[in-house]
């Protein structure tokens, strides 16, 4: 009967766990008060190259997972530069707006296999990988933000140019947070390719972004363990509506709309690393 | 084909210069992130839909009624959801967010309440065309491109030869000045989010007009042509939004025409990366990115 | 909460059902389906859950399954999404233990559930999924719906013949599964009749702007346009040609996605003169259509289009599947499958060893005119 109840439920455990990668992944940049919107792209990015070389390299799925944590990274490197002196609202689109080129680009290679996407993907990633690979990241993030670097992360989202003044490296902070949040969120994607072992462009582009952002901002930003409960939440929240049908999304909608205004800081409203 | 191909731009970049104005008024005014916006542009083509379905109203009253009333339903939601968050002084993704949560529950009632399928209006509401030279213009292409051009004169007359346009101005540059000064700013508030909710609603109401394809999400697919548009001509720029808006519009014509139709949507997006690589203030600058 | 409550408890009654297989017992048989029930795809899966529904009355009525069992359908909806379909698929799998499942819709869905069902062992038929490819993914999945590459030579053919064409220009929406591979079966087939391809434009599923690809195309002067786009898309681009000026002479041929009486609805007069080839006609003359016509009306209140045509038939077939196999078990549905021979509405049918079609002879070149299909004559 067990086998059953996973079997029954093992896409929406994976996606759960795969979501709150992402949330991750978006915390990292949030942080820093960096609205920067590009996990969805890293995702994909991730996606597809992972996809690729298991399907046509057939390489063991560790190394493919490496390759899909260093690729979206290497392209984070590559855009951090120019988008560094964008803020705001301004970041976020510059970022959507890489997401959409990408996603036009994977509709129409070939190598992608365009629309169709890629299917036929092994399932090599498990609950164990993805909830391990997951606690990891909390567990790594949450210890972060109580030190040196967790400080300078929080003065630079208080107020930036204070936080410059007082001798922080801004460039640096914010291409290393870019560059994380892309491996988490390629790893993410890599999960995503080898769990529901069919991928396709329209999952990367900007309703992705959104929904990812969703989870943050429910969950609220103040530590890493807040948009994963965001996702969590907004991950099973149309499973259980189902019964529901059309009035589903509406109450998706209504739920977020009242979080918000009754709780603008999110429902995790504690920070973490606050100095008492 | 060269012509006509230059009509196609001429007329789609009118059309997300339309769509662009009310949201670049909101975004530079207001400085939130209001998503809502493709909402008042979907809503304003089903209520003019209805009014001349309906009602049988013509088009000359049906366009302005559903404007006024979309206007209404703005100013309410900016009630209801914004003016709490402003004055507790929320960070700024609150607002986003209560925008996006919105935005989601307003389009799943519209799909709810009106079904998916595609609407349009009675053919033959705008008749007539225009042939010249083998280049065809028919007569509610030349209603877009006139109403277009009519109401960007109009707003930049507004925001620049009225006290109401000062206001505006004022409280956009600095809301705390502009208070002090004596701007009202609770009233300069609502009668932005009123002509941009009319504004998006006048853009649904020609747009649906033109492609024949009304349906609940339509305010979603122009919202990243929209955001394309803003930036590049600048946040709160109307002149800026008309000439970034028919740029668009002729790059996406001719690349379709010329190059490859596949490349088609990316060229707004293309333009939207390049311009906050190389010139992020927008074409003139006017705008300031680096403020959030 | 109420639903998982409830869907447990039909669990716990199927499976007691199972237990006491060998008994003669009247426990329903119940299948899945999973179809697009809520957002814009749904005016392809309403219709089907509508087919399926009138069959389940004439079935029951006509005395059930297997000696006398009522027959229902668990109906889960994907609203066009992946992951809701895959999650339908292993809660209908896993949590109500069903023998077969039908559906999904879109052929995307099927890419990615299909799999799913496959390695559990569960049969799965496709009623609409016209894709390549699709029951290449493993040996239970069925389709019943004729593939694109099956039906859209014997539109291209017969415009040849007709209106003696020679150069066409293809229009396809390169962001769909769906329509991009109904575009790669218009290229093999305007090859082997030796058309000319003398241009290839591109939209997105979303576009509401053909005038820029249709300009192109007007100015090229071929004698049809080949288009292979979803019904919206479709209706777009009608409107936009005729408003363009194109001569009426120029004919629009179209894949399955312009098989929906939308397309007369939306594009009106525009749409005159539009080929598109159907599996199945609301006009055909046999007696067991028009009883299927008239019953659907009756019940429906408006008139049935092919995906009910071909959902009513399939859910005949898997009955008939069932009483050969004499059991609700998904092996032997599996084997039984294969074997039904029948005909429907939608004319004769059995299954191919590739588990698709095996007749395309049913397939009708039709016109629209006036908001209406007719047969090409």
């Amino acid at each position: 009967m067990f086998q059953d109840f996973l079997f029954t439920y093992q896409s929406l455990i994976d996606a759960v766990g795969i979501n709150g990668l992402l949330a991750l992944s978006l915390y990292v940049v949030l942080a820093l008060g960096q609205l920067s919107l590009g996990q969805a792209a890293f995702m994909g990015i991730g996606a597809y190259s992972s996809a690729l070389l298991t399907t046509r390299l057939q390489l063991p799925f560790p190394l493919v997972l490496l390759a899909a944590a260093c690729l979206p990274a290497l392209a984070a490197l590559l855009i951090g530069r120019p988008t560094a002196r964008l803020s705001g609202v301004y970041l976020a689109l510059a970022t959507i707006g890489f997401g959409e080129v990408l996603r036009i680009f994977y509709v129409n290679a070939e190598i992608t296999g365009g629309a169709l996407g890629l299917s036929g993907i092994p399932e090599r990633a498990g609950f164990l990988w993805i909830y391990g690979t997951l606690a990891a990241a909390s567990a790594g993030l949450a210890l972060l933000c109580r030190t040196r670097i967790g400080r300078a992360m929080e003065a630079m989202r208080q107020d930036e140019l204070a936080a410059g003044v007082m001798g922080i490296d801004l460039a640096r902070y914010k291409l290393a947070a870019l560059v994380a949040s892309a491996a988490l969120a390629g790893l993410a994607g890599a999960f995503d390719a080898h769990s529901s072992s069919f991928i396709a462009p329209g999952e990367f582009g900007f309703d992705a972004a959104v929904t990812i952002l969703s989870f943050a901002l429910l969950g609220g930003t103040g530590s890493p363990f807040g948009p994963v409960l965001g996702a969590v939440i907004l991950t099973l929240l149309p499973e259980l509506l189902r019964p529901l049908q059309d009035f589903r999304l509406v109450l998706n909608g209504l739920i977020i709309v009242l979080v918000v205004l009754f709780l603008p800081r999110g429902l995790l409203a504690w920070r973490i690393g606050r100095v008492r | 084909m060269l012509g006509q191909q230059l009509v196609n731009g001429f007329v789609a970049g009118a059309t997300y210069a339309l769509f662009a104005l009310g949201f670049t008024l909101m975004f530079g005014v207001l400085r939130v992130i209001n998503l809502t916006y493709g909402v008042y542009f979907s809503a304003g083509a089903f209520l003019a839909l209805a009014l001349v379905r309906n009602v049988g109203f013509g088009l000359g009253l049906a366009l302005p009624a559903a404007a006024i009333a979309t206007g209404g339903l703005a100013v309410l939601i900016d009630a209801l959801l914004l003016t709490r968050l402003r004055r507790a002084k929320a960070p700024e993704l609150a607002s986003l967010m209560v925008t996006l949560g919105a935005t989601l529950l307003l389009y799943a009632v519209l799909t709810a309440w009106l079904g998916t399928e595609i609407r349009r209006f009675p053919p033959g509401l705008v008749g007539g065309a225009v042939e010249f030279g083998g280049i065809r213009i028919s007569g509610a292409q030349a209603l877009i491109i006139v109403t277009t051009f009519v109401l960007v004169a109009g707003l930049l007359t507004l925001l620049r030869r009225t006290r109401l346009g000062l206001a505006i101005r004022a409280l956009a540059e600095n809301p705390e000045a502009a208070q002090l000064m004596g701007v009202d700013a609770g009233r300069t508030v609502a009668f932005v989010s009123f002509a941009s909710g009319a504004l998006g609603a006048a853009a649904g109401v020609l747009i649906g007009l033109e492609y024949n394809a009304i349906q609940p999400y339509m305010g979603e697919a122009m919202m990243l042509k929209g955001f394309a548009v803003i930036i590049i001509g600048g946040l709160g720029d109307i002149g800026g939004a008309l000439i970034a808006g028919l740029l668009l519009g002729m790059a996406e014509a001719l690349t379709a025409g010329y190059l490859a139709s596949t490349l088609k949507d990316a060229v707004g997006f293309v333009l939207l990366v390049l311009t906050l690589w190389v010139r992020p203030d927008g074409l003139f600058g006017r705008a300031s990115a680096r403020r959030a | 909460m109420i639903g998982y409550a409830r869907a447990a408890l039909a669990a716990l009654a199927l499976l007691s059902a199972g237990s006491t297989a060998r008994a003669q017992n009247s426990e329903p048989v119940t299948l899945g389906a999973i179809e697009v029930l809520t957002g814009p795809a749904s005016r392809y899966g309403i219709p089907i859950k509508n087919g399926f529904e009138l069959a389940l009355d004439d079935i029951n009525a006509a005395g059930g399954v297997i000696g006398g069992r009522k027959l229902a359908i668990e109906f889960q909806d994907s609203a066009g999404t992946k992951e809701q379909a895959v999650n339908a698929a292993r809660g209908l799998i896993g949590r109500d233990r069903v023998p077969l499942i039908l559906g999904p819709t879109l052929s995307t869905e099927m890419f990615a559930v299909g799999p799913v069902a496959n390695e559990r062992r569960i049969p799965i038929l496709g009623t609409s999924t016209t894709a390549n490819g699709i029951t290449a993914i493993g040996p239970y999945v069925f389709r019943t719906s004729l593939p694109e590459a099956d039906v859209v030579p014997v539109t291209l053919e017969a415009a040849q013949r007709k209106f003696g064409i020679k150069k066409v220009a293809v229009l396809y929406g390169n962001d769909d599964a769906f329509t991009k591979s109904g575009w790669e079966v218009m290229k093999v087939a305007l090859e082997k009749l030796g058309i000319e391809t003398v241009a290839t434009e591109s939209f997105g599923a979303k576009d509401t702007d053909f005038s820029a690809q249709l300009t192109k195309i007007k100015s090229l002067d071929p004698d049809a346009v080949v288009v292979s786009a979803l019904v919206e898309a479709a209706s777009g681009i009608l409107l936009e040609a005729r408003a363009q000026g194109f001569s009426p002479h120029i004919r629009f041929i179209g894949g399955n996605g312009f098989n929906s009486p939308t397309l007369g609805e939306i594009a009106g007069e525009a749409a005159d003169g539009t080929l598109v080839g159907s599996p199945w006609f609301i006009g055909k003359a046999d007696p067991a259509n028009q009883k299927f016509v008239a019953e659907y009306r009756t019940k429906f209140k408006q008139d049935p289009d092919q995906f009910a045509a071909q959902a009513y038939d399939a859910l005949h077939i898997v009955a008939l599947a069932l009483d050969a196999a004499g059991a609700a078990d998904p092996e032997k549905l599996a084997t039984s499958l294969i074997a039904v021979k029948t005909t429907g509405v939608t004319g004769p049918f059995a299954f191919a060893p590739s588990r698709d079609p095996a007749d395309n002879s049913g397939v009708v070149v039709l016109e629209m005119k006036g908001g209406r299909f007719r047969i090409l004559e």
